[in-house]
């Protein structure tokens, strides 16, 4: 009897070669692929503006630290409160370079590519750096030990001076192919970009939960004696785990300081940090589709809220102080609603329904 | 635990529903202000939205631009550079043709946004870097160098005896280091005075080692450029001490003199009797010295139903300063029968001196700017408090008029 | 040699208050090993409590003080009761969010009162005189805190060394499986501890605003220094919050006063407690005086 590779029922693997494949069904495979050709078609069909654009590209940023985020504190077990540091690393990196050969050198402008690289590469050594203490410590003082890494980087990017003492460094604009990328194509060209980053990471994580460094990563976080008693290192484990999410952290810095065209302390505090961390949880912490449904439930949830003030106003013209103490108030609420009653995110209700949908019209 | 599902799914819809029902009606002219009315500088930030608010509803009901309206389109950044930059987005997305901006930060940060959409901005930074590199930013007053440098000047004009030692408490960011390089460089031009320490403060809760240390080196004013709170708690300290001058300059004591954004009824709120003897310079009009410009605010603030705070608030005032020059140029725009574009604007603003300065009643000088000069107000007042009450000194002055050599 | 007395008085002064925010944070952790993130935000509550108290409804300041912290002992009861209560046996990362978005909240929360916005400052209590030790001295208001913090941490200590409700913590604290088949009530023995934090955070939020004024952002900064202070004392030892305040203290000072201006560094007050926090993490993670945690396999 054959297998019938397009639907759930009637497949049944006969190798173990088949048993690994990504995508069970062809189903599976053309939806993705469809999925994809989506993403990269809409913006030339349907218009959005400026502001729109900013947002999304924010969003797919997020996404790419957000992966490395969840490496780290969902997959590894390793609570780290200073994502938002490597991310700065990443986008001072690019910004020290910018100071010093000029905002508008060849290798920013044209070498683009290779910038986001070596931003990467930076981010890792300072996630190794940070990750070494990992080497020591368990769970509550780590994380206090990446809060420290915090607030000493925001220090330190204050305080010297080849840092513009946390003011903005300008970034000039790329080039590509097709000549330099105007202001108007400029949100538009780095979705495009984020889009690729986020895709080849994607695929990259997912494989690589799949490998031996996977398994260990989850084997370590569930116990790491145990694992230690197994042959594994889990001190090597755990600062390959910083580093990586260094890396993604320091592409996705790279991309923000391109995206805002500088680099500025704001933008990496310690508030941000906890958002990272905030986005990792409401979307599911230790799955990969989680770290795509935080960032954008996050960011989404900002802009309602900014919209239902703008409508509130209009009734409540002399309270503008109340209407926009909703943002934090909103940011809490969302979070420990989720904690509370749905501690493993919206990927858990993604997974439910994909179940569902999957066996229908079975039940299971 | 299905019900309190039920109950997230429920809200969630309703949130997501009300984010459709929004449009804002369109007026005519849209002027765009993204500033911290909650997060840091708030205390600040919440009465400069009020100003500016309630200036433009002045202009829209008493019809100053004929049928025409002005639209304020007032957004909260939290003093993040990133939402400032998607408001900036957002505003330019809607139509607007000129931008009032807030923190240093941001704008910095946009000056390259402002340069290629060639739109004219006033922000409420006062910093002199916003000036460097940029030909569409328009400060409304001198600068915080300015300032610092207008006290600096007076210390030693009215300094007695050989020359001031003066120390420099500042706001530990790029905020408070700017004006210390341009009062470094006035000493090297020949401002007598000597700089005996550059104290950047953190969140100290007690200041007595470092006043003690400052009067050991015999320093006599300090000069602060950084915000309320810190200086509040400075001369809360020194007044403990026993180190506050009771006349300016007294030998042995300590004389407090302050930049824009040190002064303004929320120091005396902060700091109760230390403040008395505090030197302020500023170029906006105080309420507690009576006049046309500060009658004009008080009625406003009552008119719009804003507390007392808001209404005697500096910040306040520094809102319908903005907004009236705004206002201002687009009312020249119209007589001239041109048509609202940034273009115009640009060139109506630049335009902006001589016999067409704007007196704005809420400042101590005109409002004058031109392609070279970027400063509104180029008159300084200096303010001091006496029983509780900051009180005029001396007769507004140029800053800097006897050193402009490096500028 | 002044300078360097008062360097010392000034930091053991600006240490208590220190201790005294760390306080509450060990109360917490010690018998239900959460860690509150939203301390800072529970010490500012208190500070504007006791402001209203004192400002609005009249009463004089050394009454509202205790009304204020009455009232936050049923505040820190309650926000216990509503949002931890459910999260009792998830793991750390979810507790620890949770506080992350209580702090979020009680932010938002207070953004819609005026205090969230404008300045506000204690009116005038203490007379202004200073009070003079020799070459040193301190102002009224923290002399004050100081008494007040030693006299609360006093009545901590005996509390939990002497009388049974404290024993129980204690017992809930070190193993609470146990503590439970003994009959004590391990979901009263939480709330308690979070009541406890919020009377001291509020004893904290009254001297600090007295001190600095009532702005929110400063408030602020309060809940993340409270970190190297419990870390170098020992995240469940109330001596150990109590001595790594007043170290911290004079480490700041010490800072500020020698090492500022020298070599072009300027802030270092700020920076060192996190480097020393590291370093105490590297070599001694659990600080001065807590309990070491032996794993066994």
């Amino acid at each position: 009897m054959s297998a019938n590779r397009w639907l759930a029922t009637g497949n049944f693997f006969s190798s173990y070669k088949e048993e690994q494949r990504i995508f069970f069904t062809h189903l599976d495979r053309l939806l993705f692929c469809v999925l994809l050709a989506v993403l990269f078609i809409w913006p030339l069909v349907y218009e959005v503006s400026n502001k729109y654009m900013l947002v999304l590209d924010n969003i797919l940023i997020a996404m790419v630290a957000i992966i490395g985020l969840n490496l780290v504190t969902g997959f590894a077990g390793l609570i780290s409160i200073g994502h938002a540091a490597f991310v700065g690393v990443g986008a001072y990196t690019l910004a020290v370079f910018a100071r010093t050969i000029g905002d508008s050198h060849v290798l920013i402008t044209h070498a683009w590519p290779l910038m986001l690289i070596v931003s990467g590469a930076v981010g890792a050594v300072f996630g190794a750096f940070v990750g070494l203490p990992a080497l020591r410590l368990k769970h509550l003082y780590l994380a206090i030990a990446t809060l420290s890494f915090q607030m000493i980087f925001q220090w330190t990017i204050n305080f010297f001076p080849l840092f513009n003492q946390g003011q903005t460094i300008p970034v000039g604009r790329v080039y590509w192919f097709t000549g330099m990328v105007s202001r108007g194509d400029h949100y538009l060209f780095w979705y495009y970009v984020a889009l690729v980053i986020v895709i080849v990471f994607g695929l990259a994580v997912r494989n690589l939960l799949r490998t031996r460094y996977g398994r260990s990563l989850v084997a370590v976080r569930d116990n790491d004696r145990a694992a230690d008693a197994m042959g594994m290192n889990p001190g090597l484990t755990k600062v390959y785990a910083f580093a990586l999410a260094g890396f993604f952290a320091g592409v996705a810095g790279a991309l923000h300081a391109y995206l805002y065209r500088g680099a500025g302390i704001e933008s990496f505090t310690l508030a941000q940090s906890i958002s990272y961390l905030a986005m990792a949880i409401v979307g599911g912490l230790g799955t990969l589709t989680g770290s795509f449904f935080g960032p954008a439930a996050i960011r989404m949830l900002d802009l309602q809220v900014e919209n239902m003030v703008e409508w509130m106003k209009q009734f409540l013209p002399a309270a503008m102080n109340l209407a926009t103490a909703f943002k934090p108030l909103t940011f809490g609420l969302v979070i420990v609603l989720f904690l509370m009653f749905e501690p493993r995110g919206i990927a858990n209700w993604w997974r439910i329904c994909r179940t569902y949908v999957k066996l229908w019209p079975f039940r299971y | 635990m299905k019900m309190s599902k039920r109950i997230l799914i429920l809200v969630i819809a309703v949130v997501a529903v009300f984010s459709f029902g929004v449009s804002a009606q369109a007026e005519v002219y849209k002027i765009g202000l993204s500033l911290a009315i909650t997060g840091p500088t708030s205390d600040a930030g919440a009465p400069y939205a009020k100003g500016v608010e309630d200036y433009f509803r002045y202009v829209n009901d008493n019809k100053l631009l004929g049928n025409d309206t002005i639209e304020p389109m007032i957004r909260d950044d939290q003093y993040k550079t990133d939402i400032t930059k998607r408001n900036f987005e957002e505003f330019l997305d809607e139509g607007m043709e000129f931008y009032l901006n807030y923190s240093t930060g941001s704008t910095l940060a946009l000056k390259r946004d402002f340069d290629e959409e060639k739109i004219p901005v006033v922000p409420a930074s006062m910093d002199a870097g916003n000036l460097i590199d940029s030909t569409y930013i328009f400060l409304p007053t001198t600068s915080y160098s300015d300032q610092t440098l207008g006290v600096a000047e007076y210390v030693v004009r009215n300094h007695k005896g050989g020359v001031p030692k003066v120390a420099m408490f500042i706001h530990p960011s790029a905020f408070g280091r700017a004006p210390v390089e341009d009062v470094k460089k006035a000493v090297e031009a020949g401002l007598k005075m000597e700089i005996v320490e550059v104290v950047e403060h953190g969140t100290d809760l007690d200041n007595t080692a470092m006043l003690q240390r400052l009067m050991s080196k015999g320093v006599q004013y300090v000069l602060c450029q950084t915000v309320q709170s810190p200086v509040a708690t400075l001369v809360k300290d020194a007044e403990r001490l026993g180190l506050i001058a009771s006349r300016f300059g007294e030998e042995k004591k300590l004389t407090f003199l302050g930049a824009h954004y040190t002064g303004g009824n929320d120091l005396i709120l902060l700091a109760g009797s230390a403040a008395e003897g505090f030197y302020w310079a500023t170029s906006f009009n105080l309420t507690s010295e009576p006049g046309e410009g500060t009658t004009f605010v008080l009625d406003l603030a009552k008119k719009y139903g804003r507390d007392d705070q808001t209404a005697n608030s500096h910040n306040y005032t520094a809102g319908t300063t903005v907004a009236q020059i705004a206002t201002e140029v687009i009312k020249r725009a119209k007589a001239k029968k041109k048509e609202i574009t940034r273009d115009n604007l640009y060139a109506e603003i630049t335009a902006m001196n001589g016999a067409n300065a704007l007196n704005a009643k809420t400042t101590v000088g005109p409002i004058t700017y031109s392609k070279t000069d970027r400063k509104g107000v180029d008159l300084l007042q200096i303010y001091s408090v006496q029983k509780g009450v900051f009180k005029a000194v001396g007769k507004p002055f140029e800053p800097g008029a006897a050193f402009k050599t490096k500028k | 040699m002044s300078y360097f007395l008062q360097l010392v008085v000034s930091g053991i002064v600006v240490g208590s208050i220190y201790a005294l925010s760390g306080l509450g944070f060990v109360l917490i952790y010690k018998s239900s090993r959460v860690l509150n993130i939203a301390h800072g935000q529970i010490i500012a509550t208190g500070a504007f409590i006791t402001y209203a108290l004192t400002v609005w409804v009249g009463i004089p300041l050394y009454i509202s003080f205790f009304v204020s912290m009455v009232l936050t002992f049923f505040l820190a009861m309650s926000v216990e009761r509503i949002f931890l209560r459910r999260l009792i046996g998830e793991p750390i990362i979810s507790v620890i969010m949770v506080t992350i978005g209580l702090m979020s909240i009680l932010d938002g929360i207070i953004y819609l009162t005026p205090f969230g916005g404008y300045n506000y400052s204690f009116p005038d209590f203490f007379p202004k005189t200073p009070i003079n030790m020799g070459p040193v001295s301190i102002s009224w208001t923290q002399m004050v805190g100081v008494i007040v913090t030693f006299t609360l941490i006093f009545l901590f200590t005996w509390f939990f060394k002497k009388s049974t409700v404290g024993i129980s913590m204690r017992a809930v604290s070190d193993d609470q499986l146990a503590s439970m088949s003994i009959g004590i009530s391990v979901p009263h023995v939480f709330g308690l501890a979070w009541a406890m934090a919020g009377l001291s955070a509020a004893a904290a939020g009254g001297i600090i605003g007295n001190i600095t004024g009532l702005n929110f952002e400063t408030l602020h900064a309060f809940g993340i220094i409270v970190f190297p202070v419990v870390i170098l004392g020992g995240l469940d030892s109330i001596i150990g919050a109590v001595v790594a305040g007043i170290i911290m203290g004079l480490i700041q000072q010490f800072a500020s006063g020698y090492l500022d201006g020298k070599w072009g560094l300027s802030g270092t007050a700020e920076v060192l407690p996190y480097i020393i926090l590291l370093i105490i993490l590297l070599f001694k993670p659990h600080g001065l005086f807590g309990t070491h945690e032996i794993e066994r396999v």
